[in-house]
């Protein structure tokens, strides 16, 4: 079985959990920095890491408003995201083959 | 992205090298399962049970009046309290779910509720003062009408909604409701608590119902 034709940006447990999480949201709908990293349980930083992957690829955006400890962080799953999920679904349910 | 965080940066250690697709797939269903049951909206199962139950109790506490008088003080009390726990789990629900949560959607949402809400508190209240003003009999004031109306009022406002979103289990359902106020309404003032209090159950478990698979779709 290879991993090949998984998309490495997505093929990773955290990565995995929060595209899956983030796409259960209606199309256009965000989620806030502190909701996500509560659901996750993962630390800020580690959940920051994968997010800015995330986004350098293309897959979510983020926007933070107000500053300081007033600040807030959305993040929302982008066309392109969630079309990568199918796409990375689709290739699992290739290699996998009829369970 | 909040960069005062970055204290704790990640080792990048978590790449998937070493995750088996298997593994994957088990792990991508496991988090939309769990994604979906964190941002579910309404406690649709513990409604239709407590609307079962109020309805059932107003059915049986009128049944054998000839001619209809109402519920007891007792069994009215009993059902305005099943009502609003019914809505602050409901309340509490929608907060807990869409903490943290924005956009077009949700600011829908809100205003779905606000004209369900609405549909409800006016629509039979408004028929009952009428219809007590122009001499309507009791079956019809306290009986018929507020057993079917209200049905009949917020199932077609949902109808509506569900139509406008494409959301045809939510339509299905809500057409069921407006079908079972009809019958309620020529089921005598009894039965007709009876009738509303089976069609509520029936559609908002068969919702929840058709809500799991749809939620399912990205299952691997």
């Amino acid at each position: 079985m290879t991993n090949d034709s998984l998309d490495p940006v997505i093929h990773a447990p955290a990565r995995l959990r929060i595209v899956a999480m983030l796409a259960a949201l209606p199309d256009g709908a965000s989620v806030s920095f502190t909701r996500l990293q509560d659901m996750l349980e993962l630390t800020p930083g580690n959940l920051i890491t994968h997010l800015r992957k995330l986004e350098d690829a293309g897959y979510l955006d983020s926007e933070t408003t107000g500053n300081g400890r007033a600040s807030r962080t959305s993040i929302v799953l982008t066309r392109q995201g969630r079309a990568a999920l199918h796409t990375y679904i689709n290739a699992l349910r290739d290699l996998l083959g009829p369970l | 992205m909040p960069r005062t965080h970055d204290i704790h940066l990640a080792t990048g250690a978590d790449d998937g090298d070493g995750l088996d697709p298997r593994e994957a797939a088990r792990l991508l269903d496991q988090s939309t399962r769990e994604a979906q049951r964190q941002f579910n909206l309404n406690p649709l199962w513990v409604s239709g049970i407590a609307l079962l139950v109020a309805y059932g109790s107003l059915w049986a506490s009128t049944r054998d009046q000839h001619p209809y008088t109402g519920p007891s003080l007792g069994v009215g009390t009993l059902v305005y309290v099943a009502v609003a726990v019914v809505f602050a789990a409901s309340v509490k629900a929608y907060r807990s779910a869409t903490a943290g949560v924005n956009g077009p959607s949700v600011r829908q949402q809100r205003v779905e509720g606000i004209a369900i809400l609405v549909s409800f508190v006016l629509g039979s209240p408004v028929l009952q003062g009428a219809l007590k003003h122009h001499g309507a009999g009791d079956a019809i004031v306290y009986g018929v009408i507020p057993a079917a109306a209200p049905l009949i009022i917020v199932g077609t406002t949902v109808v509506g909604i569900a139509g406008s979103k494409g959301d045809w289990p939510q339509f299905a359902a809500a057409l069921a409701v407006v079908a079972g106020g009809a019958v309620a309404a020529f089921v005598g003032p009894s039965g007709a608590w009876l009738a509303a209090g089976i069609t509520l159950f029936v559609a908002l478990v068969g919702y929840a119902g058709a809500d799991v698979p749809r939620h399912r779709r990205i299952e691997v």
